[in-house]
């Protein structure tokens, strides 16, 4: 017993310190996004948000939110829509050539972004593209629809077919065996390739540096503004991330349980 | 089954994978109301046979016809038959409801009308009705079984095809609900076909029994008539622990024992038989203290014994062979191992087979 607690209590401050590891940087950003210095200096000496009016009151702020969004929008919806069909095919199918697929799939995933950006920006010249979040987008879908592939075919995996084969036997069609049983019971690993889909798009700087011409993100913007002219406002924006990240996911979390009352509420 | 109608029919059904051939000529009627079991190992064809007859298969070459109706291109979702999978194929997404009602809802059926059927479907295999609710991925195996059944029976089909839906159940679970499905056989009246590699589930439960070999159907007949008259080796030994010796016909209508460089009394032997096997059930097997009590023996000596409950069996080594004997418990052979014993039988006791 006395040997258990200390084993316990080992691995309690195992884990914080990993804990305390991981959340170091972010909150020490955070930090720095209240000082009222120009420069960030530690400890903080004089606290302020001024920072905060300037970067939620500049228009800079929105637009590049706006081209990120567009850009991490467009690649979740796509990528979850050929992930899901590519998924099919890497895990639920048996089809000649299906393991040389899996391999292909694989490889734009190993490629190393920047090489592959320039690349991309090269092959759209050629074709005649213009760069512009547009294109962005289709360089970002290169590199994240094979991994959301993968974070789908887990799920797929998982799938026993018998279950549509047990629809049809049922009596449903093709498309109500989709609905009523594929659709759903992969439903969490859509959700979770869309949400992978977002996040690796939003934070990618390597494709986006090349191919959104014009167009700027806040990943391009934050190290722009880092290489050339630092001011509070890029851990200011950091910080916004952050708690923006934290009220999405307390709202998902928030919506998933009211969706669960009112389903017991109408006793579904 | 005083007027035998085929509700099912098979005539030289085949399906073959590329070179394997996975049905070999299966003709085969089902009788309206039967409960038929399909009894083979692994990989002997008998899987493939019933997804054919579910429409998830489509055959080869050969004709299946459903009340004189040839279905062979019908697919699953437009036959009147229902299929129990090996893996019961519940819907995990869904509530215990939802999965019993499934058929229902693709027939465009009212809710409340659904609700309804769905409850008295569930009271039908004894499921309590707050399950109703529940998801199915919290229930227990057995709960699990009860619901794939209540599926299959929602849109009142004519067959029910049963894809071994008990093998994954420990053997007490398993006992019982080979009682309640049979009940069930009984209490719905519908036509159970059901497939399985344990000869002694099909004897529980089967009106009659079709052993598969390698895809063909090599012997159709009722419990009893499989458990007296196996047609041949793979047969009888699939039915069991069995007593087989190699036998030669003999003059005078004996047969011959290579092994043992004995003549043995025969039972009534197969057209034509020339060489084959002689089977003798262990419960038909006796310790003799004298050999005029039987007429026929051997000598060995008791290797071991193991005790299965109400009975014990005994493992006696002869010559090259092991031989088992079963005695009821009452019955036990009073002695200790490594005795010197006469084990004998009765000709009538024993069937003669061919490979």
């Amino acid at each position: 017993m006395e040997n258990k607690r200390w084993v316990i209590s080992l691995i309690a401050v195992w884990t914080g310190v990993i804990v305390l590891f991981l959340y170091i940087p972010i909150f020490s950003g955070i930090l720095s996004s209240f000082a009222k210095s120009r420069y960030f200096r530690f400890p903080v000496k004089a606290w302020s948000d001024k920072w905060y009016d300037e970067t939620l009151g500049a228009n800079l702020t929105s637009d590049l939110h706006l081209t990120s969004f567009y850009v991490a929008g467009c690649v979740a919806l796509i990528a979850v829509v050929l992930g899901f069909f590519g998924a099919l095919a890497f895990a639920r199918y048996d089809w000649r050539g299906r393991r040389f697929y899996q391999r292909l799939i694989m490889l734009p995933i190993f490629f190393p972004q920047a090489v592959l950006g320039l690349a991309l920006l090269l092959w759209f010249t050629y074709v005649g593209v213009l760069p512009s979040w547009e294109a962005a987008a289709f360089a970002h879908l290169v590199w994240i629809v094979p991994i959301v592939t993968l974070v789908i075919s887990i799920q797929v995996y998982g799938f026993d077919a018998a279950q549509e084969e047990a629809a049809y036997d049922l009596g449903a069609n093709r498309w109500q065996a989709f609905r009523e049983v594929t659709l759903p019971a992969l439903a969490p690993g859509l959700f979770s390739g869309a949400l992978f889909a977002f996040l690796l798009s939003w934070g990618n700087f390597p494709l986006s540096t090349y191919t959104t011409g014009a167009d700027s993100t806040v990943t391009e913007w934050l190290y722009t503004k880092m290489t050339a002219g630092y001011t509070p406002m890029i851990p200011t924006m950091g910080a916004l991330s952050v708690f923006g990240a934290i009220v999405i996911l307390f709202g998902g979390y928030m919506f998933l349980i009211v969706r669960r009352r009112r389903r017991l509420e109408r006793g579904e | 089954m005083a007027d035998a109608v085929p509700i099912l029919r098979m005539v030289n059904l085949t399906k073959q994978f590329g070179r394997l051939v996975a049905v070999n000529d299966v003709t085969l009627d089902i009788t309206e109301g039967e409960f038929f079991t399909i009894v083979g190992p692994s990989g002997s064809g008998k899987t493939t046979l019933l997804r054919m007859l579910g429409g998830l298969e489509k055959p080869t070459a050969g004709d299946i016809y459903l009340r004189d109706e040839r279905v062979n291109g019908v697919p699953a979702n437009r036959r009147p038959t229902c299929m129990v999978f090996q893996s019961l194929a519940l819907f995990n997404h869904k509530t215990v409801g939802q999965n019993i009602e499934f058929s229902l809802k693709m027939r465009g059926e009212s809710r409340r009308a659904r609700r309804e059927r769905g409850l008295s479907l569930m009271k039908l295999v004894q499921l309590p009705e707050d399950y109703y609710d529940r998801s199915v991925t919290k229930c227990s195996g057995g709960e699990r079984q009860r619901v794939a059944l209540a599926r299959a029976l929602a849109s009142d089909p004519d067959i029910l095809f049963f894809d071994e839906p008990l093998s994954a159940i420990d053997y007490r679970l398993r006992k019982l609900l080979e009682v309640e499905l049979k009940d069930l056989h009984r209490t719905t009246g519908k036509t159970f076909v059901y497939i399985t590699h344990s000869l002694e589930e099909a004897m529980v439960m089967s009106d009659r029994i079709g052993i598969m070999q390698e895809g063909r159907l090599i012997q159709i007949g009722s419990p009893n008539e499989i458990y007296l008259q196996p047609r041949n080796k793979f047969v009888s030994e699939f039915m069991g622990e069995v007593n087989t010796l190699a036998v030669q016909a003999g003059a005078n209508g004996g047969i011959d024992c290579p092994d043992f460089d004995r003549s043995f009394t025969s039972p009534a032997r197969p057209e034509g038989f020339a060489a084959g096997y002689l089977v003798i059930r262990p419960e038909s097997m006796r310790f003799l203290s004298d050999p005029s009590e039987a007429e026929n023996h051997i000598a060995g000596s008791l290797f071991n014994e193991y005790a299965l409950g109400s009975r014990v069996q005994y493992h006696v080594s002869a010559g090259d062979m092991m031989f088992v004997v079963e005695k009821l418990r009452e019955q036990a052979y009073q002695g200790a191992l490594n005795d010197d014993v006469l084990i004998g039988w009765d000709a009538k006791d024993s069937v003669l087979v061919t490979d």
